[in-house]
């Protein structure tokens, strides 16, 4: 049992082991994970009653050798609990589970069988491991960080995240949903619902936009999640243990490199706002592109010359244009890219600049000549721009001058060779051409103001789609065909070096000269991954099936089957399995079968004494216990208080609303502001591939339950449902309900004492306290001195009363009031009003000092009216104190006394500390002692639900047998 | 989580491993479940000079033409372009801008330090500055990915949660890793003080400081549903079904680890309401402070350090305010104003509790700014600097460093860095040897690789340890 606990001390204590290098050798490639499965048949064992199946065959081998038994069946009540939160991620109901008993006392396989069956069919199933596959994808609905021109949300996530979940549902072969996650943009009509298949490789992190990166990113996904291998390693130098090579990293950057992204609706929408958001972008678009390519064109001759001195240019990604008429770094790069293969024969325009370009500076004078002669009179060369070489240039900065002069005067040209001129022009693939790819490829074309606006008039399409949830797919495309891609030396584009064809890598079969051939290569990089042949694949993905049904793979390494993943523990079975896979028909709920019905699976985990021998359990000699993921826990909370919405479409909901009972899948993934309870309980980074969750016990997980208002709710929720009865019978109904299980008399008598403590000491909700201060907004009137309107703040947090749920949120914005102080709404419409009511007719005081802080903006206004007066003070504050005190003031029962503060002009750091304290003969009201919420004294848990939250707080509820 | 040896081991071996000896077993610091904790306390490579990090991150890029490496070439060549080719940065600039700031040597070193941060200055003979630093870029974004976490573009993990790795934190009732900025995140949000592919929990807690409640501070801290005394009731017979649970199951550690980590959080509750609650403080340390925010923060920072957390970062405010593209003088003396007295207030303070031995103090930016003036649109200047990566200063100051030193030095105008020129992994590098670590083997593997914080380069800045 004490694998996964010591796994993050041993991982720490890690470092201090010297790294070890392993020398590459030839017979790297020998490594068992880069030969193909071998089928070594099912093992003999000496007792085969035991195996259910052949699994069973190659784990009792195993635990013979080393003299080891494996454990006792586990009871059906363990089996049906572990079963359910493996496939489904939640738990059975006590039905259920009674039901479940009575059929295994009858028939133990056959039940067993039946419930793997109903259970595979549940819908539930794609959710659970639809988010398996969700980790390895680096699931976000979320960009990462964007300059705020651009909109933040991905307009296509969720149609992928459904996609999966249903790809899982209908055991989708998985050849074919990783080939259509790779190159369904080729596999697929241009309508087809499968398109959304492709955020597998678009839902990472932009990176803000460099290109570089986002393609890192890309290969990763690709190459760990599909086949356990970390070419990443490759992009600076040669994998350092792994016969993966740099050139192997370069050929797939040349795959993602030549496909671009498009962000194609899936459905149609007839939405006349949506349309002329889309045609008003087209339009920008077209503007922008021509623009920019009428000035690439006229000046031919600088990017000529630019060629010579390359390192000038900042690379891609830092190589934002300033004014519209610089040199624009990417048009650089692409003629390096044109002139790098139109040097490969005689290029009938360009062929006089590159023997120019080839000559040394310090012998241009002498080479010039004879290398512009040779060109001359073979007949190769355009006539127009033979005659522009008629004479030998002075420099290479005149010769190319002339390349500038000869296009300028062409567009009119009848003459011989002009056509040939205006079609280099027109090429839209020529480098005086700008991409149509959209603005997230080609923003580097163009100069700021038209990035701002083509990301303002895109973001305002996305904005429009996510509005409307329009399904959608971010697929990508073959763009324009690109010369072969060079390796970055040292991982730095600024240093292109050797040409690499489009490939795989070579330890996976591919070689220089069996490049891929079809535009960018994607669609034969699908189907070489999601291949038979393919040594990886499907061994990768039955480790990750039995990853997840064990807690650990036969591999521990589950994305890095390398020279340094540990060797499997059950080598034949993982090749057995990998080929049972393959010859099933990739079908992965086969898998699920085989590996459900085992002995193996079914055995024991409680109390089994872990053996000597295998102290960390590889060998399984019982079922490892585990500990429920965040997922398992909320789901399965939400689930046995029967509050659980099991909705598969909608709106993504936010983790910390407490109204969203939906599964914990379906939530909003925002990689750049992860909810902290994500990363408090490990929930998988969404900005890296990850293999294995970590699994750590944190104090702030256990403050998420006993704090947040998630496990109370939960526990009000069960405490409603079951209300009546005696005390005893309620207490056995809530064990039953929450463990699904009786209640030992131990636990009777330790929950009747709790109870009856909690009774003693359990103030019954005092009668709500009658306040006399209310919060809401309303608009000053600088005429009359009279607040407009008041309008009650509609919702209460525990410390605030605000606009909505979230804040800043609803109608009044950042309006807010808070026990101090608060913040003004968004504009003067909405100044915040702390309102008192006068009890009766009195005499009152009224003193408090109002602060503003911060230095940006320029501060509020404050004012104190009364009903009866109109305004008795008023004040400005921006980075200051104020004190507004108001001495001996008539009021009668019912008057207002307003406590206002509003933008003053801008909303800008107008949060404020305003906490006034109103006296009369008669007593005080202290608007920060006395705030608070509408049923200040019900919001504390009653014994009951005191109970039923321990319950659900248990290790009994977090740990699966 | 991959290692390359077997994971198990035994409590005995795993203090071992982690240098702890088995000293620290006697003295019973280490209960079972904190070896399960990734937070426990472990002893880095070799004996550290300081436990203890803060970070004072002037974001937006400080000029250090105008702080701490005066450059008096540029009033002779005022309003003139420099010679030679102006090194490309974010935007144009013009004339050579001397700094309008003057400049006066401190302490018996006389370490040269502007009149913005002169109160910091009566610390000088404690300070090491760096003189020669440089980035890779003039963007804010990857350089600030860059200072935090070693690497421009990917998600890497920051140096507080490497921190955290190596060394765990000595509270477990505090997170280990703060990071306070007052108003909202700086640019970048939270990558800034990411864990990366470490555990989450060593990722760096963000606290707005302008929040003066401390629920406010730190999520779920108090309970808004029962009172300590009803907690603890509940805890009690939380313990009772727990041990009935273990009893028929084992010895997992895990069973026990997740029950501690309950009476952690109970506890953690009390703790973290008392080291964020500065109205604890004596009036006189207030004072001292100042009832600024950023007078507040660095107070609360030193609240925390004192209370055995690890890392503390500092942050200016949301966004970039040191991003002094206009009118540079007022703009950075306000700035400067803001943290000059709150980081004097604390060294002095440090001092006084003779922490400041095993604290170590960064102050810094992302990177520093042109020596030339920017130029807006149609060449106009804008009276102040664009970003400048090529050479700019960060200062060190605590256990193990030099005081009074001056690491490298940029040109004659301040454009770049040319004596003992500095990348950020040397400084990283640096930081870590003063906690003890060999910055080479302070790795972790993942996607097949052993990643550290220094990637493949950067040597200890020897020259400004003591």
């Amino acid at each position: 049992m004490l694998r996964n606990s010591v796994t993050l001390a041993a991982a720490c204590a890690f470092f201090l082991a010297p790294s070890i290098g392993i020398a590459r050798a030839p017979e790297d490639a020998k490594h068992w994970a880069f030969r193909p499965p071998i089928d070594s048949g099912v093992p003999t064992v000496k007792d085969a009653t035991w195996a259910k199946s052949s699994i069973d065959r190659f784990i009792l081998a195993r635990l013979d050798s080393a003299g080891l038994q494996p454990a006792k069946p586990a009871d059906p009540r363990t089996l049906i609990r572990r079963m359910c939160y493996d496939i489904t991620g939640l738990p059975p109901t006590a039905d259920e589970v009674a039901a479940f008993e009575n059929a295994a006392a009858a028939d133990a396989d056959s039940a067993v069988n039946a419930l793997i069956e109903s259970l595979l069919a549940s819908p539930r199933y794609g959710e659970r491991w639809g988010r398996h596959w969700l980790d390895v994808a680096r699931y976000s609905d979320t960009k990462g960080y964007v300059y705020s021109r651009e909109e933040r949300r991905f307009p296509h996530s969720e149609a992928y995240r459904q996609w999966v979940i249903r790809a899982f549902n209908e055991d989708l072969r998985y050849d074919r949903f990783l080939q259509l996650q790779i190159a369904a943009d080729q596999l697929v009509a241009h309508d087809s619902p499968d398109l959304a298949a492709m955020g597998f490789i678009t839902i990472g992190r932009r990176f803000i936009g460099v290109t570089h990166d986002i393609i890192d990113d890309r290969i990763d996904v690709v190459t760990r999640g599909a086949m356990g291998l970390t070419v990443q390693c490759a992009r600076c130098h040669d994998h350092k243990y792994d016969p993966v090579s740099i050139e192997d990293y370069y050929a797939l950057y040349g795959v993602f490199h030549a496909s671009n992204d498009r962000l194609v609706p899936l459905a149609t929408v007839a939405d006349a706002e949506l349309a002329k958001r889309r045609a008003k972008l087209a339009e920008r678009m077209k503007k922008h592109r021509e623009d920019a390519a009428a000035r690439l064109r006229a000046r031919v001759g600088d990017y000529l010359a630019a060629q010579l001195e390359l390192k000038k240019y900042p690379e891609e990604g830092f190589d934002q244009i300033l004014a519209p008429d610089d040199i624009i770094p990417a048009s650089v790069r692409r003629w390096r890219d044109f002139l790098h293969v139109a040097r490969e024969s005689t290029h009938p325009i360009f062929a006089p600049w590159l023997a120019i370009a080839k000559i040394d500076h310090a012998k241009f004078a002498t080479e010039a000549g004879p290398a512009i002669d040779a060109l001359r009179g073979t007949g190769k060369l355009n006539p127009l721009v033979e005659a522009a070489f008629a004479t030998t240039p002075e420099s290479p900065a005149d010769a190319a001058a002339r390349y500038t002069k000869l296009f300028a005067a062409v567009a009119k040209q009848e003459a011989p060779g002009a056509a040939e001129l205006r079609a280099f022009l027109d090429d839209p693939n020529s480098p005086v051409s700008v991409p149509d790819t959209g603005i997230a490829n080609n923003d580097q074309f163009f100069p700021f103001n038209a990035i701002e606006e083509l990301w303002k008039l895109q973001g305002d399409v996305e904005r429009r789609m996510i509005e409307l949830r329009v399904p959608s797919a971010l697929v990508l495309v073959d763009g324009a065909p690109e010369p072969n891609p060079r390796v970055f030396k040292r991982g730095s584009p600024s240093r292109p070096g050797d040409e690499v064809p489009r490939r795989m890598p070579e330890v996976l079969g591919g070689a220089d000269d069996a490049p891929f051939k079809q535009g960018s290569g994607r669609l034969e990089l699908a189907k070489a991954v999601a291949s038979a042949g393919n040594p990886l694949t499907a061994r990768v993905m039955v480790n990750r099936i039995w990853q997840h049904h064990f807690g650990a793979g036969l591999v521990r390494t589950p994305s890095d089957f390398g020279l340094r993943a540990e060797t499997p523990s059950h080598p034949e079975l993982l090749d057995w399995l990998a080929l049972r896979f393959i010859e099933n028909g990739w079908s992965v709920k086969a898998m699920h079968r085989m590996i459900l019905s085992s002995a193996v699976y079914r055995q024991q985990s409680a109390g089994v004494p872990r053996a000597e021998k295998d102290p960390e359990n590889r060998m399984l000699a019982s079922f490892p216990a585990r500990r429920l993921d965040f997922e398992q826990l909320r789901d399965g909370m939400l689930a046995v208080t029967g509050d659980l919405d099991i909705a598969m479409t909608g709106p993504a909901g936010s983790l910390t609303d407490s109204a969203n009972r939906r599964r914990t899948v379906y939530a909003f993934i925002d990689r750049q502001f992860l909810p902290g309870v994500l990363r408090t309980f490990d929930f998988a980074n969404p900005d890296i591939h990850v293999a294995v969750r970590h699994e750590t016990a944190v104090p702030q997980q256990a403050l998420f339950f006993l704090n947040g208002t998630f496990s109370a709710e939960r526990a009000r929720s069960i405490v409603r449902r079951i209300s009546d009865g005696d005390s005893e019978a309620r207490i056995q109904r809530l064990v039953s309900t929450i463990f699904q299980r009786a209640a030992t008399s131990a636990e009777i008598a330790a929950a009747t004492a709790f109870l009856r403590a909690a009774e003693a000491g359990f103030a019954p909700p005092s009668p709500p306290v009658k306040s006399h201060w209310f919060y809401g907004t309303g608009e000053y009137d600088d005429a009359t001195k009279h607040l407009k309107n008041f309008t009650a703040l509609p919702h209460f947090t525990g410390d605030s009363w605000q606009g909505a749920d979230q804040w800043p949120g609803g109608a009044t914005g950042w309006a807010q009031l808070t026990a101090a102080g608060g913040h003004p709404g968004n504009s003067l419409q909405h100044a915040c009003v702390r309102r008192w009511i006068a009890p009766a007719d009195t005499v009152i005081d009224i003193s408090g000092t109002l602060v503003h802080e911060p230095e940006p903006g320029d501060g509020v206004r404050a004012f104190v009216v009364s009903s009866r007066h109109g305004e008795l003070k008023s004040a400005r504050a921006h980075k200051s104190k104020v004190s507004l005190e108001v001495g001996s003031l008539e009021v009668k029962a019912g008057d207002t006394i307003d406590f206002i503060v509003d933008i003053g002009g801008t909303l800008n750091s107008d949060q404020f500390l305003w906490a006034p304290t109103i006296r009369a003969n008669s007593g005080a009201w202290d608007a920060k002692a006395e705030f608070g919420g509408p049923r200040p004294a019900a919001s504390f848990l009653a014994p009951w639900e005191q109970f039923a939250q321990v319950l659900l707080l248990s290790n009994e509820f977090a740990f699966l047998d | 989580m991959t290692p390359q040896e077997p994971i198990f081991m035994n409590r005995r071996e795993f203090l071992l491993r982690a240098g702890m000896g088995l000293g620290a077993l006697s003295a019973g610091a280490l209960a079972e479940s904190q070896i399960a904790s990734p937070l426990a306390a472990r002893a880095p490579h070799f004996a550290p000079k300081v436990k203890r990090v803060i970070h004072f991150f002037l974001n937006g890029g400080p000029s250090h033409v105008d702080t701490f490496d005066p450059k008096p070439m540029l009033a002779k060549h005022a309003g003139k372009p420099l010679p030679g080719e102006y090194l490309r940065t974010e935007r144009k600039t013009g004339a050579a801008f001397p700094s309008p700031f003057r400049f006066e040597k401190y302490g018996r070193s006389g370490l040269e330090i502007s009149e913005l941060f002169a109160k910091t200055a009566a610390h000088a003979d404690d300070i090491a500055v760096v003189r020669s630093m440089y980035a890779q870029v003039p963007n804010h974004e990857p350089s600030l990915m860059l200072m935090n976490c070693g690497d421009s573009v990917q998600s890497r993990p920051s140096f507080g949660a490497w921190t955290l790795y190596g060394l765990g934190s000595e509270n477990q009732n505090l997170p280990g890793f703060v990071a306070m900025c007052p108003g909202g995140m700086p640019i970048k949000d939270s990558e800034n003080w990411q864990a990366g592919f470490l555990p989450g929990a060593f990722q760096g807690t963000f606290v707005d400081p302008q929040n003066r409640e401390v629920r406010k501070l730190i999520e779920n801290i108090r309970s808004p549903h029962a009172s300590a005394e009803v907690q603890r009731r509940q805890l009690d017979l939380l313990r009772e079904l727990n041990a009935a649970h273990r009893s028929t199951r084992g010895d997992d550690p895990r069973f026990e680890a997740r029950i501690q980590s309950f009476e952690l959080a109970f506890r953690m509750q009390m703790e973290a309401s008392d080291a964020f609650d500065i109205s604890r403080e004596p009036e006189r340390i207030r004072a001292m402070y100042g009832d600024r925010v950023h007078g507040r923060q660095t107070l609360i920072a030193r609240r925390l350090l004192e209370r055995g957390v690890r890392v503390v970062q500092l942050w200016h405010g949301a966004g970039q305010p040191w991003d002094h593209h206009d009118n540079i003088e007022a703009n950075i003396r306000k700035h400067s104003a803001d943290i000059d007295g709150p980081i004097a207030a604390l060294m002095a303070d440090l001092k006084q509790r003779g922490m400041f031995e095993d604290t170590l103090i960064l102050w810094g930016g992302e990177f520093g700014r042109t020596p030339t003036v920017e130029l807006g649109d149609a060449g106009k200047s804008k009276l102040g600097r664009d970003h400048n990566h090529y050479g700019f200063s960060v200062w060190l100051a605590g256990g193990g460093v030099k005081g009074g030193t001056v690491f490298g030095a940029t040109d004659e105008f301040g454009f770049k860095a040319v004596e003992k020129r500095s990348s950020v992994h040397d400084l990283h590098a640096t930081m870590l040897h003063l906690l003890g670590f060999d910055h080479e083997r302070l790795t972790y593997r993942h996607a097949g690789r052993d990643f550290r914080l220094t990637d493949v380069s950067g040597d200890v800045m020897t020259g400004i340890l003591s």
